[in-house]
């Protein structure tokens, strides 16, 4: 089978939305996989993001 | 982290690889006659070494690891692959899984998988996949039948219950988390209806189904005049799957939708997977063997060359060039970005090589007007059809500078999903199995307990921490037991967990913090009706959660203050509060909390009062607030956080009419922050900067974006208030207006916006037309 992970997308809401209806022990772990490239910050950021932290002091 | 490999290429990029399957025993015990590695064009088996020597495993870690090290790689994916792996024996698997597992992980988080027939899988080697984490799929094609038609032995038996056999040990339990899912190779002479249920029958993680490897030279049986019989028995497959509620993953089918993200298969995002043979050679993706004998060689090995060296063969850089790397038809096909032009393999001719359509490209276009048509859309609730998208109804209505109480659930709910999948991902890095087996128990039986601990503001701040490799160096412990125990009190479900310990304290996600000194790093949490007993360190203690009496000793719990949106937290317990770059209040006095508590009741009241279309917005989601530690020199402070929705910080201030501008301001930040985690505003990438009237120094596209919505709002406040009062509301109300007005222009004249942040930003200038203060 296709083993590598799901390419990077812009997840619909479809998607986004799919852990809620499914139970925790049949979340495709590349599904979670996905979700955590999208939302947590790491070095591929592209310059330009406003930071996770606080936005009084980035907007 | 930064990527470390030096000078980028020619045309200025660097290509990281990210997954690699190894070859580590080329021989198989099946003799299936649809194999690509045996029946195909491509016979170089028959010159490899029947097992991966140890030192060839060691020269591909090493070679892998440094590549995970010069790029800043966070993960990378390895993929034991054959022949057939599992004929290594117990032993021998493990020599090879303790040697990447070791090598690897020096330098990066190894995602370790397997793709076997199952055909020698036993307790002893589930035990071993289980024990290296090691997720497998097996390659089944259904039902007895089916599977027969290809998958026998070379004496011609049947591996039916062979295979059938191992997918229930997978099932079980104390295996499961081994368990990736089945591959399964269509034949469009099988019967899709029996081939479905059999499938579904075995409860895989996921189905990926493969179109039989076919190219132009040698393409692919079609029985009977139907043009499309390979779109069409998957179109079967593909409407019992969305009538069955997509009960399990099918990733062809999810990978076709618009947005989908492709696989190996499908879509245009870059392929990055090598192949280490047997003999220690780089090969490209596996595939390619059908195309003709030596498709897949380099030329290149473990031995001698690099990774990065090997990214620049021309057959794997040609996959990273996107569409630009596809046929002149496929460019301009209107549905590129769905297929991708297919399987790389499937476009081989002899005299034009891959520079074709696939083989199956009929039937491709055919499949994905299916996926399209099923189910179809359905009708607004109006009774008339619109073309808007979800997405678009999500974004015209917060343009409003609101957004309705519907919006408001579906941000809810897409953070609580989120934050669900990277419970999920964290899961892999828990070392309390039994943490995982209760949350996802809970789920089943109390799933509103689950939901309420999930949805808690801080506990996405404590995974992604969890989670990220670049997180700043701090304690970050196990989230998983203090989730589960926090839900099971909520359930009233008896447990025994251990539970890291931090700093004396344990963090139960909307209750409160257990704070015993001398508790050590790890205790024993027992939940009871009403109460837990803590043993840890010097510490055994039994500790009573009645909400109406007082605390016992070391309990603190969180409190709350009744808003007209249910209980708003007043959170100042949650370590993982601490996510607003700024320093936050320690837990406060009794007095200081309740009077803390009144401003806050009393300043949501005044939002109601100005604005109810905010208050309605707030009321759907503001569950938390958190003390900001006092500055003198800055006494109006309030701050949102991306990962925490549902939460703002404020400093604390006694004046209701000033706190409720905070708090409207504050929660505009953090439903824009919602959808910036489903959807793009801003095209990535931008290095560009704007001037802003509320700053000195130009800003970032998104900053501006965050920045004129939350003005929008404030706005919004003060013409309301305007229109009541005859002191500076009308100019406050200007003011505001016009650097909305101002950050708007500036945002749409920067062509930094994608085409939805195109349509958001026009939208808020068009509710900013209909907003009238003043003379302006």
């Amino acid at each position: 089978m296709d083993h590598a992970p799901a390419r990077s997308s812009r997840p619909d809401l479809d998607n986004l939305t799919r852990s809620l209806h499914v139970p925790l022990d049949r979340i495709p772990v590349e599904h979670a996989e996905a979700v955590r490239r999208r939302v947590v910050t790491n070095g591929s950021v592209p310059s330009g993001t406003v930071p996770v932290a606080a936005f009084n002091s980035s907007i | 982290m930064a990527c470390r490999c030096g000078p980028p290429n020619v045309d200025g990029s660097c290509r990281p690889i990210s997954q690699f399957v190894l070859k580590v025993h080329s021989r198989c015990d099946l003799s299936c006659d649809h194999c690509y590695v045996y029946q195909h064009a491509d016979q170089t088996w028959r010159g490899r070494p029947a097992r991966m020597p140890p030192a060839t495993v060691r020269a591909a870690a090493l070679r892998i690891g440094e590549h995970a090290r010069d790029h800043g790689l966070p993960v990378v994916h390895v993929v034991l692959h054959g022949g057939e792996p599992l004929l290594l024996g117990a032993a021998g698997l493990r020599e090879v899984l303790a040697e990447l597992r070791t090598t690897i992980t020096e330098w990066t988080r190894l995602d370790l998988r397997m793709q076997t027939n199952g055909v020698l899988l036993d307790e002893e080697l589930c035990r071993l996949l289980v024990e290296y984490d090691v997720r497998v799929g097996v390659s089944f094609d259904g039902d007895r039948a089916a599977n027969d038609r290809h998958r026998v032995f070379a004496h011609g038996g049947s591996s039916h219950d062979h295979v059938r056999r191992a997918l229930a040990l997978l099932r079980r339990p104390e295996h499961r988390a081994s368990y990736a899912g089945i591959l399964c190779t269509i034949d469009v002479r099988n019967d899709p209806d029996r081939v479905y249920e059999a499938l579904l029958a075995e409860s895989p993680p996921r189905v990926d189904l493969l179109l039989p490897h076919a190219t132009w030279d040698d393409p692919p049986r079609r029985p009977g005049p139907d043009p499309t019989p390979y779109a069409d028995w998957l179109g079967r497959i593909h409407r019992r799957w969305v009538d069955d509620g997509r009960s399990m993953s099918i990733r062809m089918f999810e990978a076709l939708r618009p947005g989908g993200g492709g696989t190996e298969a499908f879509g245009l995002a870059p392929a990055d997977v090598l192949v280490v043979e047997a003999d220690g050679s780089w090969e490209q993706v596996d595939s390619l063997k059908t195309a003709y004998h030596g498709a897949a060689g380099t030329g290149f090995d473990v031995f001698d060359h690099p990774v990065d060296e090997v990214a620049e063969h021309p057959g794997v850089a040609v996959r990273q060039d996107g569409v630009d790397g596809l046929c002149a038809t496929c460019r301009s096909c209107p549905v590129v970005d769905r297929c991708g032009g297919g399987l790389y393999a499937h476009r081989w001719r002899t005299g034009s090589g891959f520079d074709n359509p696939s083989v199956y490209c009929p039937d491709l276009l055919r499949l994905i007007d299916t996926v399209d048509a099923y189910p179809p859309p359905a009708p607004p609730a109006s009774g008339e059809w619109s073309a808007t998208s979800p997405v678009d109804v999500v974004l015209d209505d917060l343009a409003t500078g609101h957004g309705s109480a519907s919006t408001l659930a579906v941000l809810a709910a897409t953070q609580l999903s989120i934050t669900r999948a990277l419970l999920v991902a964290a899961r892999d890095r828990s070392a309390t199995p039994a943490a995982w087996e209760l949350l996802v128990h809970l789920d089943r039986v109390a799933p509103e307990a689950v939901r309420a601990v999930l949805a808690h503001p801080f506990v996405r701040p404590w995974l992604v921490h969890r989670l990220d490799p670049s997180a700043p160096p701090g304690p970050a412990v196990d989230p998983l037991p203090a989730l589960a125990v926090a839900a099971a009190l909520r359930a009233g479900v008896p447990t025994v967990l251990p539970v890291p310990v931090r700093a004396d304290t344990i963090t139960l996600p909307t209750l409160g913090s257990l704070v015993l000194p001398g508790l050590g790093r790890s205790a024993e949490v027992t939940v009871r009706p009403g109460e837990v007993q803590v043993r840890g360190g010097s510490v055994a203690r039994t500790v009573l959660l009645d909400p109406l009496a007082s605390p016992s000793t070391g309990w603190f719990p969180t409190r709350d203050v009744p808003v007209p949106g249910g209980r708003l937290l007043l959170e100042d317990g949650d370590p993982y509060r601490d996510c607003y770059g700024q320093p936050v209040e320690s837990r406060l006095e009794v007095p200081v909390a309740r009077a803390l508590g009144r401003t806050l009741a009393a300043a949501w009241q005044v939002v109601h009062r100005d604005v109810p279309a905010h208050a309605a917005a707030l009321d759907g989601g503001l569950r938390a607030v958190v003390p900001l530690a006092p500055d003198p020199a800055r006494p109006l402070r309030s701050a949102t956080a991306r990962h925490a929705f549902g939460a703002v910080a404020v400093a604390p201030h006694a004046d209701p009419e000033t706190m409720a501008v905070l708090l409207v301001h504050e929660w505009q930040h953090a439903k824009l922050g919602a959808v910036l985690d489903l959807y793009d505003l801003v095209e990535p990438g931008q290095d560009g900067r704007i001037r802003v009237p509320w700053r000195p120094d130009p800003r970032p596209p998104e900053g501006v974006l965050q920045g004129v919505y939350a003005h929008l709002a404030v706005t919004q406040v003060w013409q309301s208030r305007a229109a009541h009062d005859q002191g500076d509301a009308s100019a406050h109300a200007a003011h505001f207006l016009g650097w909305t007005r101002d950050g708007v222009d500036a945002l749409l004249a920067s062509r930094s916006l994608t085409p939805a942040g195109e349509r958001f930003v026009g939208q808020l200038r068009h509710t900013l037309e209909e907003t009238r203060v003043g003379s302006r």
